[in-house]
């Protein structure tokens, strides 16, 4: 049996149903990743699963318990919000050691713990400081030190990262992900952002208007899409009706569903075996970078294609290109 | 940046125009004579001399501060827990206490005062106590504002939900974490009731009138006797205030410059 389960839950805010009829399960030392587009209900779940707002029905169970009428507090959930929600009348320590001091541990235990942690996270001489004397990324570290001190069953980390600048956000996505791994720690994240989720879990549910759209570890998330929704919101898929795949590819008997998915970096200049062959103009060329971006049209219809950067090979807007790709990369969408 | 000198001459005014008044009353205070003369024919302390040995002076002013001082700590303890619990478990209740604050507005003193003596002289209450309770009903705009406006700038709710989730209890989370961050503003809005009600003079004087003599019914009543004490009394209570309004500002700007810092 699974570390923690939800089944069955439903929720709703003002006759608006939210969450529909929601089954997940995560094992334990497992990083899960919600992840939605905003309004999708996942941080609704996330606070269900907390204990801060009570669902119409279902039952959540946290190691073989079942905690759905436990209060927030003796759930043993740790939390994380996108606010910190440091308390700013006491210091980083005291901050730190408030669980501890709620669960009424000695004082020298208090103390070891806490210096512990603030090695992890990485904040060692801001003992001292005040909430409000550190930056967006330190008050952050803060806020999971102070979560992940008083050893709690599960981690629950709601969109943690998304005030924070692009540098930062990655820098403590590594220092999440070595931590959760180093403590081995339940944890689950909330975003919106599908790269942060691509790159710190272990396992990603993609939540659209209050339903699962797909479940699955990242790669294969990313690599098979299971609908247009997925395909749309992961990365920048080309998605293609029957009748445009047609066009593009002039072979009609292979494509029997209504969609198709391309990425944009499955088209490639060498001649593949088997594959498909595509020709076309070169359109809206956009250097972003590491990957260059353009539009390839053909039979009226554009794709997206992306490749690295090469210096050395000049394209030109409305030059005529041939690109290959791999059957298996033109995913049928139900 | 050179200001020009007329900005320099309509402060001045201004200043004068708000400042004559109070120096006046100040050298009147001190003054042995001041009725034929520019300025007085003399200085003496025997004004402060005579109120400060006069008992009634000094029971009226303990009774002011026992009058403002209970109504304002009952006002703190019954309305701080009260509205922290509206604005954040119950917001649609809030609309009734912006009504309740409305009318405190709207309702003359007098009006007040006789509804109360009509509905309160019959029976055993005393008056006086009729009088805290008004006293308590007529702060709630003050206590309301600073306590709600102190909640929402430190996002009390997110700081309640992250101490739950903590292990602390509600009670524990408010004492110990709510509490110490609105501290500077329920001190500026108890502070501010206090002075308003230390200088309130309708509905005491109605409600209690000769039982109960406070500093202001105790200044209505010498300034048909003597100028001078009179003068000494609002110079005394003028005082007092000035060193509320310090606190006041003292603490507002403390808040604003992050305190510990």
């Amino acid at each position: 049996m699974s570390y923690v389960t939800i089944e069955n839950i439903n929720k709703s805010f003002n006759d608006q149903q939210v969450l529909h009829n929601l089954n997940l399960a995560f094992e334990e030392g497992e990083f899960v990743t919600l992840l939605g587009p905003s309004g999708c209900g996942k941080s609704t779940l996330l606070r269900i699963l907390a204990g801060l707002t009570t669902p119409e029905a279902g039952i959540i169970k946290i190691d073989g318990k079942d905690v759905t009428n436990v209060k927030p507090k003796d759930r043993k959930v740790g939390m994380v919000f996108q606010s910190y929600a440091l308390f700013p009348n006491m210091t980083v320590e005291e901050n730190i050691a408030f669980g501890l001091k709620m669960q009424k541990m000695n004082k020298e235990v208090i103390a070891k713990k806490v210096s512990r942690m603030i090695e992890l996270v990485e904040l060692k001489g801001k003992e001292k400081a005040y909430p409000r004397e550190l930056s967006g990324g330190q008050q952050q570290r803060v806020a999971l030190a102070r979560s992940l001190v008083t050893e709690p069953k599960v981690l629950l980390l709601d969109e943690p990262l998304s005030a924070l600048d692009a540098q930062i956000r990655k820098n403590l996505q590594k220092l999440l992900r070595s931590l959760q791994q180093e403590l081995n720690m339940t944890t689950v994240l909330v975003t919106h952002d599908q790269e942060e989720a691509m790159a710190v879990s272990d396992r990603i549910y993609i939540l659209n208007a209050g339903h699962i759209a797909q479940e699955g570890k990242p790669h294969d998330i990313y690599t098979r899409p299971a609908n247009e929704f997925v395909a749309r919101f992961i990365g920048n898929y080309n998605v293609l009706t029957k009748k445009q795949i047609s066009l593009l590819i002039k072979d009609e008997s292979q494509f029997t569903h209504d969609l198709y998915a391309v990425r944009p970096e499955a088209f490639g200049s060498e001649f593949i075996m088997d594959g498909y062959k595509i020709s076309g103009k070169v359109q809206n060329i956009m250097p972003l970078g590491n990957i260059t971006r353009y539009e390839i049209v053909s039979g009226g219809v554009a794709v997206t294609v992306e490749h690295l950067h090469k210096s050395y090979e000049k394209l030109q807007e409305n030059e005529l290109k041939t690109l290959y790709i791999n059957k298996e990369d033109v995913i049928p969408l139900t | 940046m050179k200001r020009p000198l007329y900005h320099y001459f309509m402060i001045g005014a201004v200043v004068l125009y708000l400042f004559v008044p109070i120096l006046a009353t100040l050298i009147y205070s001190f003054a042995t004579q001041w009725h034929k003369t520019i300025l007085p024919e003399g200085l003496t302390l025997g004004w402060y001399r005579d109120l400060f040995g006069d008992v009634r002076f000094l029971e009226a002013l303990g009774r002011s501060l026992l009058l403002s001082f209970s109504a304002t700590a009952l006002g703190l303890v019954v309305m701080v827990p009260t509205i922290f619990s509206i604005v954040l478990y119950a917001p649609k209740l809030e609309k009734f206490i912006q009504m309740l604050i409305v009318m405190t507005y709207a309702m003359p003193g007098v009006i007040i005062a006789v509804g109360l003596i009509r509905a309160y002289s019959g029976s055993r209450i005393p008056m006086i106590l009729v009088t805290v309770g008004a006293y308590f009903v007529g702060i709630l705009p003050y206590m309301y504002q600073g306590t709600r406006n102190s909640l929402r700038n430190i996002h009390a709710e997110s700081l309640m939900e992250a101490a739950e989730m903590l292990g602390a209890s509600r009670f524990t989370a408010f004492s110990k974490v709510i509490i110490p961050n609105i501290l500077s503003g329920i001190i500026v809005s108890s502070l501010l009731s206090f002075s308003i009600l230390f200088g309130e003079f309708v509905l005491v004087n109605l409600l209690a009138g000769g039982h109960f003599e406070t500093i202001q019914t105790y200044l209505y009543q010498k300034l048909n006797t003597s100028g001078h004490i009179a003068s000494a009394i609002v110079v005394c209570y003028f005082l007092l205030i000035c060193v509320l309004s310090t606190i006041i500002v003292r603490v507002t700007r403390s808040k604003k410059g992050g305190g510990g810092r």
